[in-house]
């Protein structure tokens, strides 16, 4: 294996894409769980109820928007 | 494979500074998830109201305390 290649500016790239993919896939899965926890509270229907839609809806900005205002704290702190 | 590359330097940069970002990354998730169980308590709205504002940040404040002050008491036992 050459470690060399890790400093070419394609392996950075694929990299850095790499882990964003991660990180996306981390988020909605925590979302997804998160979520459904808070507003899926009664018996799953056959479809979800306009409630339901409205609070997962929510529930998913909300989410971000306090993930983004934490990261912001943490970097400056930095 | 040859080793003994993970030994020089530019790895070792490397390798710290994604040791790094990578526990930021974690504690950041880790407060989120947190604070989201503590504050949120009810049906997530179109926004936070003030009280799970003031929670949201009440709340990392306190984890980051916390984490501080058990590193501290790890290392003043060492």
């Amino acid at each position: 294996m050459d470690f060399s290649k890790l400093d070419s500016s394609d392996m950075q790239q694929f990299y850095s894409q790499e882990q964003q993919l991660a990180m996306v896939n981390e988020m909605v899965s925590k979302l997804t769980d998160a979520c459904w926890d808070k507003c899926i509270t009664g018996t799953p229907g056959n479809k979800f109820s306009s409630s339901e839609s409205t609070c997962l809806s929510n529930c998913a900005h909300r989410y971000i928007e306090m993930s983004l205002l934490i990261m912001k704290k943490f970097q400056s702190l930095q | 494979m040859d080793l003994s590359e993970l030994n020089s330097p530019e790895m070792q940069k490397f390798y710290s500074e994604e040791q790094q970002k990578a526990v930021i990354t974690e504690t950041v998730a880790k407060v989120t998830s947190e604070c989201w169980d503590k504050c949120i308590t009810g049906t997530p709205g179109n926004k936070f109201s003030s009280s799970e504002a003031s929670c949201l940040s009440n709340c990392a404040q306190r984890f980051v305390e916390t984490n501080m002050l058990i590193w501290k008491r790890f290392q003043s036992m060492q």
